[in-house]
C-alpha cells in the first residue's frame, strides 16, 4: 500500500472517485474501486459494529456495507435519487475485503494534485485526525482523502 | 494458465509416490512375505528416482538409487523385512522426501547414516538390478557385463497404445545404445475381425549388439515397465558379424502401422497418470485422487483392472478451479431460485415449465459438483500408520492399528481440516488410552493394543471414530481435576457424561506427566473448536478398562446446508435443519409470563430465547410466535420467530472480516430475491442462552 501511496505522489497527480457525504466532498483512491451500484436492499447484522450495520449481496457475495457517516458523525440521510454504493477493495490483516460504502451522492473520477495537498489541521476539526490521509484542494473546495484501513478497522 | 512449473508437477507427483511407499513399507512390517508390496514400494522408488534425475534432483536420484541397491536384496527375498529394516527404510523415505522439499535444510551425514544402517541391515554386496519388473531373467553378475551384448524380448501389455506409449520409439531408442537386430513376433496377431484397432499384438524378439549397461536398458524402458514384460539375457557369444544390421527398425515401421493406426494421435490424446513428463506437458495440476494409485495391499487382480482403468477414469483438476465451480454453482442455485419465485408468481405456464426445468438442472448441477469435490478418506488414514507406527515404536506399546471406511467421501476442505484433530485423537489414544504392556497382561488384555479408526456415512452426516482398547477415561480422575482447576464446586453433583465435557476445556490434561506427545492441555479444546467450525459434533464415550470411542460427526460438505427459513420482525434469517429438532407454536401462556422463559414440551422444561429481543427488531410482533426448538450436544433450547417460511438450499457465504466480532452469525447467503440473510450460529445461541440463564440465577440469588 505504501509503496502505492509513494509512487502516486511521485507522479504528482492521484486518480480519485469523488463521492459526497453530508456536506462534505471526500475523494476515495480510485485503484481501491471495484464498482458503484445502485441502493440494493440491506440485511441488519444484530450486534455488529455501528460503522458495519449491514451486509448486502454484490453478484453473489455477501460484503458488509459500511457507513462512512458513522465514522464522521455526519446525520444518517435517508436515501435519495443520488444515493449509491461504492465497492472498494481493501486490504485487512493481509486480506483483500471487500466493502461497500455508502456515498450520498457520487461526483466524478478526477486526478487531485499532489502540490494541492494541504497539511491536515491540528485545531478546527472534529474528527479523529487518523482516519483522514490528507486534505486536498479541489476546484476551490477541500476535499478529504480518508484513511479507509483505519476507518474500517 | 500459466505454464506450470515442472519441477512443481515433480514434487506433487512424488509426494503422492511417497504415500505410496510408505503404505507399502507399513503393510510389509505386517505382512513380511507379501512380494506385491516390495514390488509396489520399489516400482515406487524407481519413479522417484528416475523423474528426480530427469528434474535435475541429482542427490535425490544418487541416494535413491543407494536405497533401492540396499533394499534389492529384501525384492530377491534373500532377507526378510524386518521391523528395524523398516523403520530405517521409512527413515530413508523421509530423508527423499527432505532432499525434494528442502533440499537446503538437509545434510549428506544424514543420508549417509542412513544408508549405512540400511547397508548393515541388509549387509549388501551384490550388484545393482533396479527394479524394472524383469520376469524371468537370471541374476546378472558383474562379469557378465562386459559381454558382446543383450538378447532382449519385449512383450507390451495390449493397451499400452491407449496410454500415449509407442513401442516403436522405445524402440529407436534402444538403437541408440548400438546395433540392434529387432525382429517382431506376431504370433499374437488375430484376424483382422477380431482386432481391436487400438490394441498392441506385436512382440519384440532383440538382438542388441552393444556392451551398454543394464541400467541403460532399463532406463529406455522406464516409464512402462509396469505395462511391459521385459526380458533380459545376455548374448553368450558374438552371434554372426552383428555390427552390420540388415534392418534397421525405421525399416519395419510400414508393416505394425496396420496394428497401430495413429500412435502419434493416441500418445497426444490419452492422459497418463502414472507419468510425470505426459502430466507436466498436459499442465494438468496435481489433485491427489487416491483412486487412481493402486492401492498397495490390493489384490494382483484388482491391480491389473486399476491399471486399466486409470488411463481415462481420472482427470487432475486443479483445486482452485473446483472451488471457483462451486461458487458459479452457487451463484446459479441462487438465480434458480429467483427464477423460480418469479415464475410462480407470474401466471406464464411456459415461463413456470422452464424454471422447473432449470431447478431440476441446477439442483442436478449441484449435487455432481459437490461430487467432485469429495475425496474418499482413505487418503488422510493412510497419513496415521505412520504416526502409529512411530507412537508405538517411542512410546514401546505395541500397536496394532485399523482402518475401515477409507472409501468413505468427504469434502475436500474438510478432509484438510480433519488431519489435525485426528492427529490429536490417535496421540491421545495411544498416549493415555492404551495401557503399558504391563498393565495389560495384568488385567488379561493381549500385549498389543488396538486402535480403530472408521469412517461411515449416516444420513448426510459422516461418522469418523478413533477407538481404542485401552484403560478408558478416568472419571475419578477428570473430575479431581476438575475441582483443582475450580471449575466446578466440591461435591457437585455431575454425570460421568457432564464431567468428561472437561476434557475440552482449555488448559486442562490430566497427564500427571508433560510428555512429548500429549499432557500440555492443548489439543483437545483445540480438536473440539475445529470440528465445530466445520460445523461438526464430537462426542465421547467410555466404558472403564475397556477402551473410549471419540465420535466426529461431520456434515458432508462445508458449501451448501439445508437450512430452515424464518422470520423475526422485517428480517430473515436461516437455521441450519440438522439443528432444529421441531417446532411448536408458542402458547398464549407462554407468551404473556415475562419472568420465565421455559417451555414445556412433552413434559420436558426446555428454555426459550426471543428472536426479536437478540435482534432487536423493531414493530410489533406477530399474534402466533413459533418457537423451533435446536439441539446441540445434549443442550435443547427454543428459538422464538415471528414466522416460519420453510425450506431453504443454502449456500453458504462466509461473513467478512468486518463482521468477525459477531458470534450469533456463522455466515449469510442470499434468499431468492436477491438479499442476503444470515445463518444463526446454533452453538452460539445456545451458549447465549445459558449464559442468561446462569445470569439470572445470580440476579435471584442477589
Amino acid at each position: 500500500m505504501n509503496d502505492v501511496q509513494t509512487g502516486e505522489r511521485q507522479a504528482d497527480a492521484m486518480q480519485v472517485v469523488m463521492i459526497g457525504l453530508g456536506e462534505e466532498k471526500f475523494a476515495l483512491d480510485a485503484g481501491l474501486v471495484r464498482e458503484i451500484i445502485d441502493p440494493v436492499p440491506v440485511t441488519r447484522v444484530a450486534g455488529a459494529r455501528a460503522f458495519v450495520p449491514s451486509v448486502i449481496n454484490v453478484r453473489g457475495n455477501v460484503i458488509p456495507l459500511a457507513d462512512l457517516r458513522i465514522r464522521f458523525g455526519m446525520p444518517q440521510l435517508d436515501n435519495s435519487a443520488d444515493t449509491r454504493i461504492v465497492v472498494i477493495e481493501l486490504e485487512l490483516d493481509g486480506e483483500p475485503v471487500l466493502v461497500g460504502v455508502t456515498a450520498d451522492k457520487v461526483y466524478e473520477v478526477t486526478e487531485i494534485s499532489q502540490t494541492d495537498v494541504q497539511q491536515t489541521p491540528r485545531v478546527g476539526m472534529h474528527w479523529k485526525p487518523e482516519f483522514i490521509r490528507f486534505i486536498a484542494k479541489w476546484r476551490e473546495e477541500f476535499v478529504i482523502v480518508p484513511n479507509m484501513e483505519r476507518i474500517l478497522n | 494458465m500459466s505454464a506450470t512449473d515442472p519441477t512443481e508437477v515433480f514434487r506433487q507427483e512424488a509426494s503422492e509416490l511417497f504415500e505410496v511407499l510408505e503404505g507399502a513399507l507399513l503393510d510389509l512390517g505386517l505382512r513380511p512375505d507379501d512380494r506385491e508390496l516390495v514390488d509396489s514400494a520399489f516400482r515406487a522408488l524407481h519413479t522417484i528416482k528416475g523423474s528426480g534425475a530427469m528434474f535435475g534432483f541429482d542427490k535425490v536420484a544418487s541416494f535413491t538409487h543407494e536405497f533401492e541397491t540396499a533394499f534389492d536384496r529384501v525384492r530377491k527375498g534373500e532377507i526378510k523385512p524386518t521391523q528395524e529394516l523398516i523403520s530405517v527404510a521409512l527413515a530413508a523415505k523421509d530423508y527423499i522426501r527432505a532432499l525434494i522439499e528442502d533440499p537446503q535444510s538437509t545434510d549428506d551425514i544424514i543420508g549417509e547414516a542412513i544408508l549405512d544402517d540400511l547397508k548393515r541391515f541388509v549387509s549388501s554386496d551384490q550388484p545393482v538390478v533396479p527394479v524394472a519388473e524383469i520376469a524371468e531373467a537370471p541374476p546378472v553378475a558383474p562379469a557378465e557385463s562386459k559381454q558382446a551384448g543383450w538378447h532382449l524380448y519385449l512383450e507390451f501389455e495390449s493397451h499400452i497404445l491407449r496410454n500415449g506409449s509407442n513401442p516403436l520409439d522405445l524402440l529407436e531408442d534402444l538403437c541408440k545404445l548400438g546395433p540392434c537386430f529387432v525382429v517382431p513376433i506376431t504370433d499374437g496377431i488375430p484376424f483382422l475381425d477380431e482386432m481391436e484397432p487400438e490394441d498392441c499384438y506385436l512382440k519384440w524378439d532383440v538382438k542388441l549388439h552393444a556392451a551398454c549397461d543394464k541400467d541403460a536398458i532399463d532406463d529406455v524402458f522406464m516409464f512402462v515397465q509396469d505395462e511391459m514384460k521385459l526380458t533380459l539375457s545376455p548374448l553368450q557369444e558374438v552371434e554372426a558379424p552383428a555390427p552390420v544390421p540388415l534392418f534397421q527398425l525405421h525399416d519395419e515401421e510400414p508393416a505394425p502401422v496396420a496394428e497401430m493406426p495413429a500412435p502419434v494421435a493416441a500418445a497426444a490424446a490419452a492422459p497418463v497418470v502414472a507419468q510425470p513428463i505426459a502430466s507436466a506437458e498436459a499442465k494438468s495440476e496435481p489433485k491427489s485422487d487416491p483412486k487412481s494409485d493402486p492401492k498397495p495391499d490390493a489384490a494382483p487382480v484388482r491391480r491389473e483392472e486399476a491399471k486399466q482403468d486409470r488411463g481415462i477414469a481420472t482427470v487432475r483438476v486443479q483445486a482452485e478451479r473446483l472451488d471457483e465451480l462451486m461458487d458459479r454453482v452457487g451463484e446459479l442455485v441462487i438465480a434458480q431460485a429467483r427464477l423460480t419465485q418469479l415464475a410462480s408468481a407470474g401466471s406464464d405456464l411456459s415461463i413456470k415449465m422452464i424454471a422447473e426445468e432449470i431447478e431440476r438442472l441446477a439442483s442436478s448441477l449441484r449435487d455432481t459438483t459437490m461430487g467432485a469435490r469429495m475425496v474418499p478418506i482413505g487418503s488422510l488414514f493412510g497419513r496415521f500408520r505412520r504416526l502409529v507406527h512411530d507412537l508405538s515404536r517411542d512410546l514401546s506399546k505395541p500397536v496394532e492399528f485399523v482402518t475401515s471406511g477409507e472409501d468413505t467421501e468427504l469434502d475436500k476442505t474438510m478432509i484438510e481440516c480433519l488431519a489435525d484433530p485426528l492427529v490429536h485423537l490417535i496421540r491421545n489414544a495411544i498416549d493415555h488410552g492404551i495401557e503399558d504392556t504391563a498393565a495389560r497382561a495384568a488385567n488379561g488384555k493381549t500385549e498389543q493394543g488396538r486402535i480403530e479408526l472408521a469412517a461411515v456415512h449416516s444420513g448426510a452426516q459422516v461418522l469418523v471414530t478413533v477407538k481404542d482398547n485401552g484403560g478408558g477415561l478416568n472419571t475419578a480422575r477428570i473430575r479431581a481435576k476438575a475441582e483443582e482447576q475450580g471449575l466446578i464446586a466440591a461435591g457437585a453433583v455431575l454425570t460421568d457424561h457432564e464431567i468428561h465435557q472437561f476434557l475440552f476445556h482449555p488448559g486442562f490434561s490430566t497427564a500427571q506427566t508433560i510428555s512429548a506427545l500429549s499432557g500440555r492441555g492443548v489439543g483437545m479444546d483445540v480438536v473440539k473448536r475445529t470440528i465445530e467450525n466445520m460445523r461438526g459434533s464430537i462426542d465421547l464415550s467410555t466404558r472403564p478398562g475397556q477402551g473410549t470411542t471419540v465420535t466426529l460427526r461431520l456434515p458432508l460438505t462445508l458449501a451448501i446446508i439445508e437450512g430452515l427459513l424464518i422470520r423475526v420482525g422485517e428480517g430473515r434469517y436461516i437455521i441450519p435443519l440438522s439443528a432444529v429438532e421441531e417446532c411448536v407454536e408458542l402458547t398464549a401462556e407462554d407468551e404473556r409470563s415475562r419472568g420465565r422463559n421455559f417451555l414445556n414440551v412433552r413434559g420436558n422444561l426446555v428454555p426459550f430465547l426471543r428472536l426479536r429481543e437478540i435482534m432487536s427488531s423493531s414493530g410489533s410482533p406477530d399474534r402466533h410466535q413459533k418457537t423451533i426448538i435446536i439441539s446441540t450436544g445434549e443442550t435443547r433450547v427454543g428459538l422464538v420467530a415471528d414466522q416460519i417460511i420453510g425450506n431453504h438450499q443454502t449456500v453458504i457465504k462466509s461473513l467478512s472480516k468486518l463482521h468477525s466480532d459477531v458470534t450469533i452469525f456463522s455466515g449469510a447467503t442470499i434468499l431468492g430475491d436477491g438479499t442476503a440473510a444470515l445463518i444463526l450460529d446454533v452453538a452460539q445461541l445456545v451458549t447465549l442462552a445459558q449464559s442468561k440463564v446462569e445470569k439470572q440465577h445470580i440476579s435471584e440469588a442477589a
